[in-house]
């Protein structure tokens, strides 16, 4: 019995360890190729036989990573936040509250998440145009201040948080807004944590929004930047080009090892019964 | 209550100080509102120049002496240079003209050209550009630029075919000739296989471009297409090309990661010493220096596989200028003085892969007396077939249709799913079908 425990512990343990490699792996080569010297060929090993970290330092001055990475800081320390306010306001009457044409609304923000887009691409780009939002900081993060897909993730979590916590708020004299701020959002924490997450990378790793509201290189992101270095008119410089990806990894890797304890349940035992 | 009084106020804050962020930030880079012609037909107001892949140094310094240069001439225009990913250049000229705010001149390829210009989003430059200019070109090269009789594009930069072997493995398969014949490649690949137990040639395949510019090669002037209808499987020369391809692939003288055929797969396999020679641009060698400088070093180049009459293609990097440009006249004369003869060499010399389309630059002693490093000698050989080449595929309506069908039956072709005169044929009729329904009604 011992044995037989132990082998299927030793073949989940193997399970795991290769399903690790697959998704580790080539993080791991990337990072390899990153510190290897001018002189190493990237295919003669793959461990590097001259650690340098003379990639990065070109990532930096020569390929203007340091302007691309501080652009995407702000891009996505602006978008998070105020994508998380709106949508977690715009969700709450959503759920909660009923007033004609609750449906037809909700209906409508679900609608848009159907069309692709590539569709409405050029319609935006005209109005942001007109709004003279082309190369600023804040034509980057329109597109993510409130999303469908937001407001509806919200909206479902609101929907099961039980109604009976925010009856008895009521009772106890909370007005609406109240009951929102301090029982239904801190309840609903680990959605907050994912549709955060979630922002995060697509806004960390957007590319197409970006390529076309922006014209000026002071104004690049990070995945543009990534774009330039692959599509180099000399060829790409898998070193350099490495180096930057995983300098672009490391902040969303960070966000979601420091979040990830968040995604646990908040309501189990709040109400009696 | 106070708190969320706070709160409330915190987020009206934020929002307020955002729009103001946007409202206030740099302008676009449109040219709304220029007063372009000064007084006396003085250029002014501000010309914006989109490159393709061109950021970082040397070239983010080419083009600040260019801005200066300009400006100097011209004191009244203000020069705007930005540097776009290529492949989606075309997307963002496109998006770009559904708005305001277009560029002044733009880096496009022959094809992204014709489908801006079909679009109606191309300045017609017959009458704008001077006949001085228009015959400083390489013929070829102007060409590419011409669609219908009329001009919507000068030629920049460009690369054609040399060959790229590794010296090391031909030393050892005792090759000492580059082959010429399509028998000569299969001998060659095989002697280069034995010498080194790898695969040992590459025919990059691209989108199918290649595959189709090596099919007029190899007709050696008898048009592939007549009149809108393919011809090719009646010609044995381009059977012998499609046979042959087959048995290399299946003796294993071609990799299996052939049927990829992706340009930067075939870099790949010749950086890991995978394969040992294949046809290819110049730019070919650009990350094989850094990723692999044990191979750059016995690197070597040579003419391209094929006879010394047979046409070559020519890939030709231009400059057009949108049709909703609102300084066409400061967009003409930027866009004429950036191809001239003496800007294109300087270009060349800093890119250090290309050729430039201008005659006089070709004769600077930079082109005919290069030096012996491997891009020197690549230089040294594309300038060579650059006399004989031309854009192969022309640009028209069928043409990624043409593209496409042909990659996918070239790789069923290698991997023997069918002969290749049944490849051939049903290539043949895939392209009538496609160029029947786009009205093309070519000959090339």
């Amino acid at each position: 019995m011992q044995t037989k425990k132990m082998l299927n512990k030793i073949f989940v343990y193997l399970i795991m360890i290769f399903i690790a490699c697959i998704t580790v792996g080539p993080f791991l080569i990337t990072l390899f190729m990153s510190l290897k010297s001018p002189s190493e060929g990237i295919y003669e090993s793959i461990l590097p036989q001259q650690m340098t970290f003379s990639n990065y330092i070109d990532a930096f001055e020569k390929a203007n990573f340091g302007q691309y990475l501080l652009n995407t800081v702000i891009v996505t320390a602006l978008a998070v936040p105020l994508n998380l306010v709106f949508c977690s306001l715009a969700a709450y009457p959503l759920a909660r509250m009923d007033f004609r044409g609750r449906e037809v609304v909700l209906t409508l923000i679900i609608a848009t998440m159907m069309v692709p887009f590539q569709l409405y691409m050029a319609p935006l780009f005209q109005l942001t145009g007109n709004l003279g939002l082309r190369n600023t900081y804040f034509g980057l993060i329109i597109l993510q201040i409130a999303t469908a897909f937001g407001i509806y993730l919200m909206r479902q979590s609101y929907i099961s948080i039980p109604k009976e916590l925010e009856e008895s708020a009521f009772i106890d004299g909370a007005n609406r807004f109240q009951v929102w701020w301090k029982i239904v959002l801190p309840l609903s924490k680990p959605t907050l944590i994912t549709l955060a997450i979630y922002t995060f990378t697509f806004t960390w790793g957007d590319y197409l929004w970006p390529l076309l509201n922006i014209t000026t290189s002071e104004m690049n992101t990070i995945s543009i930047g990534l774009a330039k270095l692959s599509q180099n008119f000399d060829g790409a410089n898998m070193k350099l080009i490495s180096a930057a990806s995983i300098l672009s990894t490391i902040p969303t890797l960070l966000i979601f090892i420091f979040l990830q304890k968040y995604f646990v349940g908040t309501t189990d035992g709040a109400i009696k019964g | 209550m106070g708190k969320m009084k706070k709160w409330l106020r915190g987020l009206l804050a934020i929002t307020l100080i955002l729009v103001l962020v946007g409202c206030n930030s740099e302008g676009s880079s449109g040219n709304e509102g220029n007063d372009n012609q000064g007084e006396e037909g003085e250029l002014s107001g501000e010309v914006t120049l989109w490159t393709g892949s061109l950021s970082g140094d040397p070239f983010d310094s080419y083009f600040e002496e260019i801005e200066k240069a300009f400006e100097e001439l011209h004191p009244n225009v203000d020069v705007i240079i930005e540097d776009i990913p290529f492949n989606e250049m075309e997307q963002k000229v496109l998006t770009s003209l559904t708005g305001d705010d277009v560029p002044d001149v733009v880096n496009l390829n022959p094809h992204f050209m014709a489908n801006i210009a079909s679009q109606g989003g191309l300045l017609e430059l017959t009458d704008l550009v001077s006949e001085e200019t228009k015959n400083s070109f390489v013929e070829g090269a102007y060409e590419a630029g011409i669609i219908d009789g009329e001009l919507y594009a000068l030629p920049w930069y460009l690369t054609t075919t040399v060959t790229w072997y590794n010296g090391e493995h031909f030393e050892a398969a005792g090759i000492t000739e580059i082959p010429t014949t399509l028998e000569g490649i299969y001998e060659t690949a095989k002697a280069v296989t034995e010498a080194t137990g790898k695969p040992s040639f590459y025919q990059v395949i691209n989108d199918g471009n290649t595959v189709i510019e090596k099919m007029v090669t190899v007709a050696n002037g008898e048009p592939i297409v007549k009149d809108g209808v393919a011809v090719f499987n009646e010609n044995p020369d381009i059977l012998e090309y499609f046979t042959i391809m087959q048995k290399m692939y299946q003796e294993g003288l071609m990799p299996q990661e052939n049927a990829d055929g992706a340009f930067s797969t075939g870099q790949e396999l010749y950086m890991a010493e995978n394969v040992s020679f294949l046809e290819s641009g110049v730019t070919f060698l650009g990350p094989i220096e850094s990723g692999a400088p044990g191979v750059f070093e016995v690197s070597k180049a040579g003419p391209p596989l094929a006879g010394e009459q047979a046409p070559m293609n020519v890939a030709v990097m231009n400059f057009a200028i949108p049709s909703k440009t609102d300084n066409p006249e400061a967009a003409v004369a930027f866009m004429e003085f950036l191809a001239n003869a003496e800007n294109q060499l300087e270009f060349a010399k800093v890119a250090g892969t290309v050729l430039p389309s201008t005659k006089a630059s070709l004769e600077d002693e930079y082109f005919t007396n290069p030096g012996d490093s491997p891009k020197a000698l690549g230089m040294m050989e594309a300038a060579k077939s650059l006399e004989r080449s031309k854009v192969l595929l022309p640009p028209i309506e069928s043409n990624a249709e043409l593209r496409e069908t042909t990659k996918n039956v070239f790789v069923e072709n290698l991997q023997g799913r069918l002969t290749p005169q049944e490849a051939l044929d049903k290539l043949a009729e895939l392209w009538n079908k496609a160029m029947s329904e786009a009205g093309d009604k070519v000959t090339f």
